[in-house]
């Protein structure tokens, strides 16, 4: 008699958690690597595991280990630390008025006006409503069918000392491949959420993650982007992919950007990518051989010490929750 | 374990002083790092946000038809903070 192999099931503060009264998740192999969907259009992309974007040129940053020794020009105002990083600003960021802080150095992202063509209309731009009828931005971005990956403070939110805002949030309409007022796929409504203990319970940073349902097989159309497990090594080594809807850009335009992974800790990925609120949940992604894995879920930007933005790493626990996930 | 009651309270006006709903309201310094997500004001123009330890902040407002803007605001521990954003076509 056939055995069949069962999915390995996360525990300790990975222990996976749901709003729904009754797991209707219905366990299903589904690949690791991408789907491109129907009629991909697919973009191309670069030598230097960057996506090709037309117009799009990524600012040549020195290695970070040659940026420790350059000397910072006389008379130049440093904004913040991020800035010393890369050195002498190129001329572009010359005279520009200080940007926002989790835009690091000069703010070189660029918008994605194609956004019905794969992988872009795997991103979707997510409209929240919390317990106590708040509303929120986020992004989100497919790796099944029906399943979208998040941060969790996107669809549960934690320790906002505001009455009746913290728990699962009432519903997220997810409208995928969004351009401003373009809805090249239309929009639905999920009221279907996962996330782990070690947030909806402990609010750790280190755990936030989590997933949307949809009540359709979207996922089949747009496709989706793989995700992996990956050495410290591997990640050290790779660019970071990121595109999502940022709050800082007109309504609902999504927003591309690439650096090299900074650094990374068990737990989590640090990157220089650019990001703004309303770009929580974001894939924080590498491409291999012309196929895209998500190696993190973005959920900060930077504050006080920490001089680069961050995401949830997907480790092995992660990954399992992500499979499980999967429908 | 984040302080509680750390709330920053507002109201986003255009120039007449009418509220200005959807209004997207995100952070763009603070003394730690924060979550990379964006409030939406409602229908009189209001948000509230929550921090996780007292000190400054810097939050943005940006709105389809107006300049974004920046505001600086002091959080002190266990208080509500409250500012008004008025936005300029």
């Amino acid at each position: 008699m056939a055995v069949k192999k069962k999915s390995p099931t996360s525990t300790g503060w990975h222990t996976p958690v749901s709003n729904d009264p009754e797991e209707t998740v219905i366990s299903k192999t589904v690949s690791k690597p991408p789907m491109e969907g129907v009629n991909p259009k697919k973009g191309k992309v670069n030598d230097d595991g960057t996506e090709a974007v037309k117009e799009y040129k990524r600012i040549k940053a020195p290695e970070k280990w040659v940026a420790k020794f350059l000397a910072l020009p006389k008379g130049v105002h440093l904004r913040d630390i991020g800035e010393a990083s890369f050195g002498i600003p190129s001329p572009k960021a010359k005279g520009v008025i200080a940007t926002p802080e989790t835009v690091i150095g000069a703010d070189d992202r660029i918008q994605i006006t194609n956004t019905s063509a794969y992988p872009w209309r795997v991103h979707c731009s997510l409209m929240i409503t919390g317990a106590d009828n708040s509303m929120w931005i986020g992004t989100g971005w497919f790796i099944g069918p029906r399943t979208l990956m998040t941060a969790g403070h996107c669809v549960y939110i934690k320790n906002s000392g505001v009455p009746g805002r913290d728990g699962w949030v009432k519903k997220i309409v997810v409208m995928h491949g969004r351009s401003g007022n373009t809805l090249p796929y239309g929009s639905v409504t999920s009221t279907s959420f996962r996330s782990v203990t070690g947030w909806t319970e402990k609010g750790d940073p280190n755990y936030d993650y989590g997933a949307i349902i949809l009540p359709t097989d979207l996922g089949n159309t747009v496709g989706w982007i793989g995700f992996g497990v990956y050495k410290d090594s591997e990640l050290l080594a790779a660019t970071g992919n990121l595109s999502g809807y940022p709050g800082d850009k007109p309504s609902g335009t999504q927003w591309y950007h690439a650096r090299l992974i900074n650094s990374v800790n068990s737990l989590k990925v640090f990157y220089d990518i650019d990001t703004m609120g309303g770009q929580s949940g974001s894939a924080v992604y590498q491409i291999i051989n012309g196929y895209r894995y998500a190696v993190a879920i973005h959920a900060y930007g930077i504050g006080g010490d920490a001089t680069v933005n961050s995401g949830t790493r997907i480790t092995n626990a992660v990954f399992n929750n992500m499979q499980a996930w999967l429908v | 374990m984040p302080q509680t009651g750390n709330i920053i309270s507002g109201l986003v006006k255009d120039p007449g002083g009418r509220p200005v709903p959807l209004a997207r309201v995100y952070f763009t310094k603070s003394p730690v790092p924060l979550p990379d997500i964006a409030a939406l004001t409602n229908d009189n123009g209001e948000f509230s946000l929550s921090v996780p330890v007292a000190g400054t902040y810097k939050i943005a407002c940006a709105a389809e038809g107006f300049e974004s803007t920046v505001t600086e605001v002091t959080v002190k521990s266990g208080k509500m903070a409250k500012i008004q954003i008025r936005m300029k076509k």
